[in-house]
């Protein structure tokens, strides 16, 4: 019975190992004849190529970048703006994606979220690479405890670094808290409708909090049917057709 | 019994609450005082005038029952009392109808009247009433009324009051439409009432109060609708007439004409319909009910245009204004919003106040206003109207720029505008703020500096390289790979566990036994010191002694132990390994040979040099 599983197991690993490359060949293929629809100044093709990568799941960085070049070829600043704040999720430090999202901001006017004073601090690191660190340094601290537990003398330093892990534990779970829930984390929208307006209320009558160009951040507080309860540009709150933004991690 | 007192102390509750919540809104009223109003400032001698007195803020006065003037008879003929009720403010207060006939031609002054409230004296002002010789010209309301056709339409009226009858294009003057019913006809308003007429704006109609007048000697209910009036082209035109239309019960006529009883009501043989004994007796008889036109005297309306040289940013804002202004967050960065809140409140034409304008936009973009207007009246001519606006800044500034909100002021009849002081703010990063002071001849060149750092104008390139492995929006910590890394310290800190417990285990065990060894050795120390045990068992203890000390000190085994190891051990010198091997046979010859092989005891000296054999036992 073993033997038949260890067998069924190591044909499934086999398969996956010839088919990932191949599915990935595939996406390569498509993402190239979508680069060539872009030189072509076909960019509404290029936009639907990227596009069907996007919907297969074939994230990166790159995908997210060009999408975000070819919205901006068609003058749709908002989705452009969108896929440059998705391109920069994945990967904070593209440099092509950041350089493109300033310019596209600076003509659309696009409005931003003001990231709160500890948020500007915590920009050296992000959520993953403040998970990790967390990690370790539960990990550390709790062998450290383990070690002092069992010692039949308590050694100074091992004290030392239980308390120093434990500390960067829980400055990195502060951080992880703050970056998820601030002005760039999970709930960030990009406003992506034309002539979309915050109001007090969720009626298109309602009076109006404030007027969002397209590309505008918005941190999505709750949804209520057609409507988003948001946190706005300037410290400002409003309600937004849902329809009118898109969040920036899918 | 309980429930009882429970519910007693509730109404109690609930007595003490409204009686404390009255006793905070009188707190909260508002200061008496005393208005005086005539009906009619125009009057023909014969003809009568109401003059109403009305103390606000008190529900009884002593004010005077007749109020002597040379040419006028003025006696009170009613008094009221009435209680109002706005945002949980109550206002009462008492008026006092008089009528007064004039008895001459004339311009009569009817002077300040004493109202006593108590040991406070309130004055009313003082009025003018124009006497003419005879009827003929009059003001709208009494032409109003004596053009309402006979019968039926007499039982109503209807009176447009404008009181400013010249007025610049786009002012608002606020307007009055009047409309009285005989109370006996049980009115019943059909259609609101309409301003007819072309040229003007107005606002919507509010009704704002509904009392019973007394008019040339008869009683009518009044209601007063407000609104306001602009003009929205220059010239002399007529306002109105107004129309409404009403239903009235009126005594349905008899085909034939016959003689009838006056009614009480019709002191002057005024063809009043109420004489109808319908009226007596309306079981008796059959009334019907009947629409009625109501329409009023065209008033007249004469505006001027604005001057010239309206400021540039006058947006058609007619009235008295002032303007605050707000600014927030006072640090930003270069692009980065801030919203400017400025409020324009006052009193004019409210729709076309739009919102104060930056004096320098050089350097800063401006989004959309987005605005909210609170009144202050019924009409909607007082009130602050706020403006939002978001600017950014696309250099450093130090400052905000001032806003500016022009308007024309038809009291001063010249333009007026406000200009907000400049806020200092602080931007961060972007270019290099603008040199202030200029030096001649170099205009040019600071316009030059002055503009925004050229940005590129185009995207940058396409990137055609896919990454081999698809990336995630999903953190770290919520993926399943994260968590299943982690049984790898998971299971080094168990082993490190397993293993620190099974040593802790291991070194208890050693501990145990070193103490029941030193245990033993202090019990046999014990025993060598007493001199009551045989030289059989002294000897035996005093070899087992050595053997433990040395099993203590080298962690051995103690029946391992002999003379020479526990001399090796202790590292002694040749007498006393002697002395040492010597306790070690007489211990074996004792235990081996028997009790009786020697003497039956041991000499204190014997005992003397083994304890100290022994107590010289050191590592």
């Amino acid at each position: 019975m073993k033997l038949r599983k260890l067998i069924v197991n190591l044909c499934c690993a086999i398969t996956y190992a010839f088919l990932i490359p191949s599915v990935f060949a595939q996406s390569d293929a498509r993402f190239a004849k979508a680069n060539q629809e872009y030189a072509d100044r076909n960019f509404k093709e290029a936009i639907d190529g990227y596009d069907q990568l996007a919907r297969s799941g074939q994230w990166s960085a790159n995908l997210f970048y060009d999408l975000g070049n070819a919205y901006f070829r068609v003058g749709d600043f908002g989705h452009a703006i969108l896929n440059y704040e998705r391109a920069l999720a994945l990967d904070r430090h593209h440099p092509e994606a950041d350089a493109n999202l300033r310019i596209v901001r600076d003509e659309a006017r696009a409005l931003e979220l003001t990231p709160t004073l500890v948020e500007r601090y915590l920009k050296f690191a992000n959520v993953n690479q403040l998970t990790i660190a967390a990690a370790i340094a539960l990990w550390v601290a709790t062998f450290c405890i383990v070690v002092l537990i069992f010692a039949r003398r308590r050694s100074g330093a091992v004290i030392a670094l239980s308390i120093v892990s434990l500390s960067i534990f829980a400055v990195a779970v502060f951080a992880i808290y703050e970056l998820d829930n601030g002005s760039n984390g999970r709930a960030l929208a990009i406003v992506t409708g034309m002539n979309v307006q915050a109001r007090v209320a969720t009626a298109d009558n309602a009076n109006s909090v404030l007027a969002l160009p397209p590309g505008s951040e918005i941190r999505v507080l709750s949804n209520r049917g057609d409507w988003i309860y948001a946190a706005l540009p300037n410290n400002l709150r409003g309600w937004v057709p849902a329809k009118s933004a898109e969040p920036v991690r899918l | 019994m309980n429930r009882r007192r429970r519910r007693s102390t509730a109404w109690r509750a609930l007595l003490v609450g409204t009686l404390g919540f009255f006793v905070v809104v009188c707190a909260f009223a508002d200061s008496p005082s005393v208005t005086a109003v005539l009906s009619n400032s125009e009057a023909a001698v014969g003809e009568t005038v109401q003059l109403q007195i009305r103390v606000k803020g008190s529900r009884s006065a002593d004010a005077p029952e007749k109020i002597a003037v040379d040419g006028l008879e003025i006696d009170r003929t009613g008094t009221s009392q009435h209680f109002e009720m706005n945002n949980f403010n109550v206002t009462a207060s008492v008026i006092y109808d008089y009528t007064i006939l004039p008895m001459k031609a004339g311009t009569f002054k009817i002077p300040s009247q004493t109202i006593r409230l108590g040991s406070n004296a309130l004055h009313t002002p003082e009025l003018t009433l124009n006497v003419a010789d005879s009827p003929g010209r009059s003001s709208s309301s009494r032409s109003n009324r004596e053009a309402q056709p006979e019968n039926a339409n007499r039982l109503v009226f209807a009176e447009l009051v404008v009181p400013k009858k010249v007025a610049f294009i786009g002012e608002m003057v606020p307007a009055e439409i009047r409309l009285g019913f005989d109370p006996r006809a049980r009115p019943e308003l059909v259609d609101a009432p309409e301003i007819a007429g072309q040229g003007f704006t107005t606002q919507k109609l509010q009704q704002s109060q509904h009392d019973l007048e007394t008019i040339n000697g008869k009683s009518y209910e009044v209601v007063t609708f407000k609104t306001a009036i602009a003009a929205t082209r220059t010239g002399r035109f007529e306002i109105g007439p107004v129309k409404a239309k009403a239903r009235v019960s009126v005594p349905r006529r008899q085909p034939a004409a016959r003689s009838r009883p006056r009614s009480p009501f019709d002191l002057f043989n005024l063809d009043d319909p109420f004489s109808d004994p319908f009226f007596a007796d309306p079981f008796g008889r059959l009334a019907e009910r009947r629409e009625v036109e109501m329409e009023s005297e065209p008033a007249t309306f004469e505006v001027k245009p604005l001057p010239p040289n309206a400021p540039p940013n006058f947006s058609g804002a007619v009235g008295n204004f002032a303007m605050t202004t707000e600014a927030k967050p006072k640090r930003v960065q270069v692009g980065d919003p801030i919203t400017v809140i400025s409020t324009v409140s006052g009193r004019g034409n409210f729709d076309r106040v739009n919102a104060p304008a930056l004096e320098d936009d050089h350097g800063w973009h401006k989004y959309p206003s987005s605005s909210k207007f609170k009144q202050d009246d019924e009409v909607g001519i007082s009130g602050a109207k706020t403006f939002e606006t978001v600017i950014s800044p696309n250099e450093k500034k130090p400052a905000l720029p001032p806003l500016v909100f022009s308007y024309f002021d038809p009291v001063k009849e010249n333009y007026v505008t406000l200009r907000s002081d400049a806020m200092p703010i602080t931007v961060e990063g972007g270019a290099a703020p603008v040199v202030a002071a200029l030096q001649p001849g170099s205009a040019a060149t600071v316009v030059a500096s002055a503009k925004p750092s050229p940005k590129p104008q185009d995207i940058l390139y396409q990137l055609t390289e896919l990454p081999n492995v698809a990336q995630s929006f999903t953190p770290i910590y919520a993926r399943p790979f994260f968590w299943t890394t982690q049984f790898v310290p998971l299971l080094a800190l168990l082993g490190l566990i397993g293993w620190k417990a099974t040593q802790a285990r291991r070194e208890n065990r050693e501990a145990q036994r070193i103490a029941a060894l030193q245990h033993e050795m202090a019990e046999l120390m014990r025993k060598l010191r007493r001199d009551d045990s045989s030289p059989q068992e002294y000897f035996s203890q005093a070899s087992r002694a050595v053997r433990v000390k040395t099993a203590l000190a080298r962690n051995i085994d103690p029946n391992a132990v002999d003379a020479e190891t526990a001399a090796t051990a202790f590292d002694l010198d040749e007498n006393e390994r002697t002395q040492l091997r010597r306790l070690f046979e007489r211990s074996d010859e004792l235990r081996y040979s028997g009790a009786h092989n020697g003497a039956e005891t041991i000499s204190p000296e014997s005992r003397r040099e083994v304890l100290d054999l022994l107590e010289n036992l050191r590592t």
